[in-house]
């Protein structure tokens, strides 16, 4: 970053002269490019490889800017306060783990932590995991099967009943963590089985170190767990894993990784990684323009996607990720407990409409979502939605659905068999989120042409609004997951404290709960998509599309790509660098 | 005086407890922070949940909540903020420096910029002076801050690219590395100062030196000042020592008076340019529902603006003779 080293002051007497620059302004020269063009030109086609350089094209060393939208609350991101996007990025290059998500969703093991990782036996479910032998903490201590055991302790829920994890998933269903090898070789064996078991020590849970916990509370008892656990949110990591380590936090302002000189594995390209804390994503596009950070990662709007395509020297791509839109009814309403008025609201839904008039306006990639547990790419995606005609716009079919269950229009109101009148009914959406509030208006506009008054409202607690169950319909967002079987029993099984609509159908819990201890893959899928299919059925839930995500860089930014999962574009961060002039 | 002093600031703290009061009860009962964590995904364990209940107080009642809270108030404790890792009394107190360093600066470019302008129009009513900074101040007035901060950034960037060096910033208060010594780090903070500073000076100066000159003109035709120019002396002299003086009295009241305003203001020219002062600190303690941040930034900012009126009122004294021999 270039430093300013003229005087200031001149500046000052120069403001009412930059008010009337401002009004023609060309939207600056996007300096620092060394390759002009759309270094995003093939993410589409092909999203882990593209913006690749060769190490030759590449500067040595450099200074790579990148915005994050939060502080980081708590530095243990296995921590329920802990677990953020942001944490996770900066943290990407410090902590160990197991199995990352590329851009494409397929999930890699990591080869700088791993030899190998297999499941060695199906009964009872084992997995042996082969650490690299050269692999070790900063401070020279090797990584192995205690850091394992460790991270295994504070996650099951019981060991640790004062720690307070983002999650037991999983780590509550391994039976035990054992070492072996002088502990570079690690079998975790499980009481169930867990489709989902690379899910575990992976990149949105990687590994803290067991030998800073023993001197910082302990390992061996839930007091020196706890400790150990609430130390790790508390401090600036000092230790690394990784390919980097953070040479200095400035709370609220950046935090600054620099390269772990004690990586066993290849050199990050970088000499120094800042994580530049720009809490309005609004304010992004202007840091980016004038050089103060080089990429950012925010949430598309319209407006400012347009603003950056017009920077020059400056190159975006938004790709589709993980998050998906959907429509919730709340079966507590004893006129939703109807499937056939649910049916008939979601065939009224007309999806691409909806599509067409928010995310459509700045992004010609969206499409209805067919799936509630995977998204078009993932391996297992099936349409389980479209062949109920959810979604599809189709009044008259909505109105016939209706008609044979009974239903009548009375006084343009909509009457349920028994002859009592549909009541008004609320949909909600988060406050200030226009994007959702477009989508309830047209949820209305359909709802109406049945007969029934749906009223928009928006609210500024959104968990509230869920927990207590104060809505008939609501519009919010799941994260989807490269381990979708564990999540799955999480939404939708009918004690989860996640059906926040309280869908209640024993066949599908069944089938979740089978998904979600399988050993083989492909037959959990098959049950996962059965499961969907009766739940596309019952009319729950439908879902909308994909969010976007959206990527800017500089042109000169290289190896620097968009990963619309959890792991975000830092999944690669050691490779990121500059190209030469 | 001294009474007079003792007495406001003594009769300010049951006020000030009052509004701690209201304010603690109407954050708690909006919206719990612990809704946030159950809408989490993936959903967190239920001991999860009921950890952060008890570490953050939530299974006591209000009224015993806020009790605690005064009572830590003594020993230097804010309370557990959601975010576990903030110390509130450290944060808000730098948060609150950063915000007086932004605003500080602002209202004095203001305050000089409407005594200057305010005094010149008035000396010379409906003059070409006058007619132009009646404009500039009604413009001033009736530009929305946030827009007028987004236009002041761009028009740092196309000066930035006109002198082909990064001499402003958008973001900020200073660089994260900034190498060339202690005036490289002058400049980079004096950079990062320009745009905010002008933004939210220019707002306040508007409408100061509207008030400046209705004042200066005020007394300008009164008797005392027609008096003075009979008895012979200098212009300059009946200008400064006694038209000026007298007609700071009422600018003072609103410089005092704006005080909160400005510090609100303040929250928008934080958020532009993302300075991370109070206003940001409070906006973001509201959105975590966070109860305890948002007590001690009301502490916090009433102490300041209670402090300030009274300085007012000493400064009048100063001003006014009248006032200090009554």
């Amino acid at each position: 970053m270039r430093r300013s080293r003229t005087i200031s002051a001149a500046a000052l007497l120069m403001g009412s002269a930059l008010i009337l620059s401002a009004c023609g302004g060309d939207g600056g020269d996007g300096d620092g490019a060394a390759e002009p063009g759309n270094i995003y030109a093939d993410c589409d086609a092909n999203p882990n490889e593209c913006n690749a350089v060769p190490d030759d094209q590449l500067q040595d060393g450099g200074e790579i800017s990148f915005a994050i939208e939060k502080n980081i609350p708590n530095w243990n991101i296995i921590s329920s306060e802990g677990n953020v996007q942001e944490s996770a990025f900066v943290l990407k290059g410090v902590l160990p783990y197991t199995f990352y998500a590329e851009p494409d969703f397929t999930v890699t093991m990591n080869e700088d932590v791993l030899v190998s990782a297999e499941q060695v036996s199906d009964d009872p479910q084992t997995i042996e995991y082969e650490i690299q032998p050269d692999a070790q903490w900063s401070d020279g201590t090797p990584i192995n099967a205690d850091d394992f055991i460790y991270n295994w302790k504070v996650q099951n829920g019981e060991d640790c009943p004062d720690c307070a994890p983002a999650s037991t998933s999983g780590y509550d269903q391994v039976e035990s963590v054992e070492g072996s090898d002088d502990g570079k070789t690690v079998t975790v064996t499980f009481k169930e089985p867990f489709t989902d078991w690379k899910v575990l020590w992976g990149s949105g849970g990687p590994m803290y170190p067991a030998h800073i916990a023993e001197e910082n509370g302990g390992t061996d008892s839930p007091k020196g767990l706890a400790e150990s656990f609430e130390w790790f949110g508390k401090n600036v990591p000092e230790y690394s894993g990784g390919p980097f380590k953070i040479e200095n936090f400035q709370d609220n302002e950046s935090v600054t990784a620099v390269p772990n000189e004690n990586f066993w594995g290849e050199a990050p390209n970088l000499d120094r990684l800042i994580y530049r804390v720009i809490t309005e994503a609004s304010e992004q596009p202007t840091a980016l323009q004038n050089n103060e950070v080089q990429v950012i990662y925010p949430q598309p709007q319209v407006d400012f996607v347009d603003q950056i395509d017009a920077m020059q020297g400056v190159s975006s791509h938004i790709g589709m990720g993980l998050v998906w839109e959907h429509f919730d009814f709340n079966l507590k309403n004893k006129f939703l407990s109807d499937e056939p008025l649910r049916d008939a609201l979601f065939t009224a839904v007309d999806r691409q409409g909806i599509i067409d008039k928010t995310v459509g306006q700045f992004t010609d990639k969206a499409e209805p979502l067919n799936s509630h547990n995977f998204v078009p790419g993932q391996d297992g995606y099936e349409d389980v939605v479209s062949e109920f005609g959810h979604g599809s716009g189709d009044v008259e079919a909505a109105k016939k659905i209706l008609t044979d269950a009974g239903y009548e229009l009375s006084g343009g109101k909509l009457q349920t068999p028994d002859g009592k009148t549909v009541p008004e009914m609320r949909i909600r959406y988060t406050t200030g989120n226009e994007i959702r509030q477009n989508e309830c208006e047209l949820f209305a506009q359909a709802a109406k042409e049945l007969g029934v008054t749906v009223n928009v409202e928006p609210t500024d607690d959104l968990g509230g609004t869920l927990v207590e169950g104060d809505y008939d319909i609501i519009v919010f967002a799941w994260v989807s997951s490269p381990f979708p079987y564990s999540g799955a029993v999480q939404l939708w099984t009918s004690d989860s404290g996640s059906n926040f609509g309280k869908y209640e159908n024993e066949e599908v819990d069944k089938l979740l709960r089978e998904a979600a201890s399988e050993t083989d893959t492909a037959v959990a899928t098959e049950k996962l998509n059965e499961a969907d299919k009766i739940m596309s059925e019952d009319a729950y839930v439908l879902p909308l599309y994909q969010k976007p995500t959206f990527i800017a860089a500089h042109d000169n930014v290289a190896n620097v790509r968009n990963n619309s999962t959890l792991d975000g574009p830092v999944y690669n961060v050691a490779e990121w660098g500059l190209r030469k002039e | 005086m001294l009474a007079y002093a003792l007495r406001r600031v003594l009769l300010s703290v049951p006020i000030l407890i009052a509004s701690t009061f209201v304010v603690f009860v109407i954050t708690a009962l909006s919206k719990s922070p612990i809704s946030d964590l159950r809408a989490k995904n993936p959903p967190p364990p239920e001991r999860t949940i009921e950890l952060e209940r008890q570490r953050l107080n939530l299974d006591q009642p209000l009224l015993e909540r806020y009790w605690n809270w005064l009572l830590g108030l003594f020993r230097g404790d804010f309370g557990p903020s959601v975010q576990s890792r903030m110390d509130i009394g450290a944060e808000v107190v730098d948060r609150f420096i950063v915000t007086f360093r932004l605003i500080g600066l602002a209202m004095l470019v203001a305050l000089v910029l409407a005594i200057i302008v305010g005094v010149i129009s008035a000396v010379k009513q409906y003059s070409g002076v006058d007619y132009t900074s009646t404009f500039l101040g009604f413009l001033f007035l009736s530009l929305p801050s946030f827009w007028f901060a987004i236009l002041l950034k761009q028009a740092g960037i196309s000066f930035n690219n006109a002198v082909g060096e990064q001499v402003l910033f958008t973001i900020g208060d200073s660089s994260v590395y900034v190498t060339g010594g202690t005036w490289a780090e002058f400049t980079d903070a004096l950079g990062h100062m320009v745009l905010p500073t002008i933004s939210l000076a220019l707002l306040s100066f508007a409408a100061w030196s509207r008030f400046q000159r209705a004042s200066m003109l005020e007394v300008l035709n009164s008797d005392y000042v027609r008096l003075a120019r009979a008895k012979g002396l200098r212009r300059g002299t009946v200008m400064r020592k006694h038209a000026l003086r007298t007609a700071l009295i009422p600018l003072t009241t609103v410089t005092a008076l704006d005080l909160g305003a400005i510090i609100s203001g303040a929250v928008v020219t934080e958020k532009v340019f993302q300075w991370q002062g109070a206003g940001t600190f409070l906006l973001d303690a509201i959105e975590r529902s966070d109860v305890y941040a948002v007590q001690a930034w009301l502490l916090v900012s009433a102490t300041f603006i209670i402090l300030f009126n009274l300085a007012a009122d000493l400064l009048y004294g100063v001003l006014d003779p009248r006032i200090r021999y009554a």
